[in-house]
């Protein structure tokens, strides 16, 4: 696998949605080739990144209210 | 001659009414904040992302029988909520827009800050506020699914499911939403000095 093919399957490799076959070639590739491993890494926290400063916030606990009291009346 | 009255329905035994409230709480309810975050991120409203839930609640907990238990709730739900948002709230707050995937350029900031930053340390710095108005810039479609991905956790299978879209569909718009989302962020970091910008 070169570098661009490996680039191509970047994000369905981090989202985990990559045939075993396809993950294991992609991994083997970014051990032997650490400017792809590096960019990998660098997509990986800034995915996480992401979830983490979303994540935060919840229904309110007014809606809860309001929900419970429109389907079950209290 | 006038048509029969037909029987009218017996009403559900308390018993079965407290099944339905139990399994509806064990199954739908657990998901209210995913669809709270869902909502707020179509809507940009909180006002209407708390009505939009509510209606999506309402309209499951009524449809409940229709709901195969064991199968996916949160995508169940998530599809009522969508379909609610498209007919009623789409509407009133924005226009469904069509974006020229073309225009958007695919490369990523990584090329950008490897000499600088290649651990993308610079996006620690930038507060949740921040970066929940660049997903809220971003077109529609690229936005739902990014929420989706990247904030809810589904997969590209249960993506497509709520979004009645092809898995292909759903690669490429995460694809160019990720894209478009680094680009502003860092653009952002950028002004806010966080890092040195690139002038090439």
């Amino acid at each position: 696998m070169n570098c661009r093919e490996c680039k191509e399957h970047l994000y369905e490799y981090l989202d985990r949605e990559l045939t075993p076959d396809l993950e294991r070639d992609i991994r083997r590739h970014l051990l032997d080739c650490p400017p792809c491993g590096e960019q990998f890494d660098f997509e990986k926290l800034f995915l996480e990144f992401l979830q983490a400063r979303c994540r935060a916030q919840g229904a309110p606990a007014d809606l809860k209210r309001r929900i419970f009291n429109e389907l079950f009346g209290e | 001659m006038t048509p029969p009255i037909p029987p009218t329905p017996p009403a559900p035994s308390p018993a079965a009414e407290a099944e339905k409230r139990a399994s509806f709480e064990r199954e739908a309810l657990v998901h209210l904040d995913t669809l709270y975050r869902v909502a707020l991120r179509l809507t940009s409203n909180p006002a209407e992302a708390d009505d939009l839930v509510q209606e999506t609640m309402l309209k499951a907990y009524r449809a409940w029988h229709q709901f195969q238990q064991g199968t996916n709730a949160k995508g169940w739900l998530l599809t009522i909520l969508r379909h609610a948002f498209i007919n009623e709230y789409r509407r009133r707050s924005r226009h469904p827009e069509t974006v020229d995937i073309d225009a958007i350029e695919p490369f990523s900031v990584f090329e950008d800050v490897q000499d600088d930053d290649p651990q993308g340390t610079f996006f620690d710095r930038i507060v949740d506020d921040e970066v929940l108005r660049a997903i809220d810039d971003l077109p529609e479609q690229f936005r739902e699914t990014v929420v989706l991905s990247d904030v809810e956790g589904l997969s590209y299978e249960e993506i497509a499911r709520v979004l009645e879209v092809p898995v292909g569909t759903v690669k490429s718009r995460l694809f160019r939403a990720r894209r478009m989302l680094q680009q502003k962020l860092y653009h952002y970091a950028v002004g806010m000095g966080y890092i040195k910008g690139n002038s090439k």
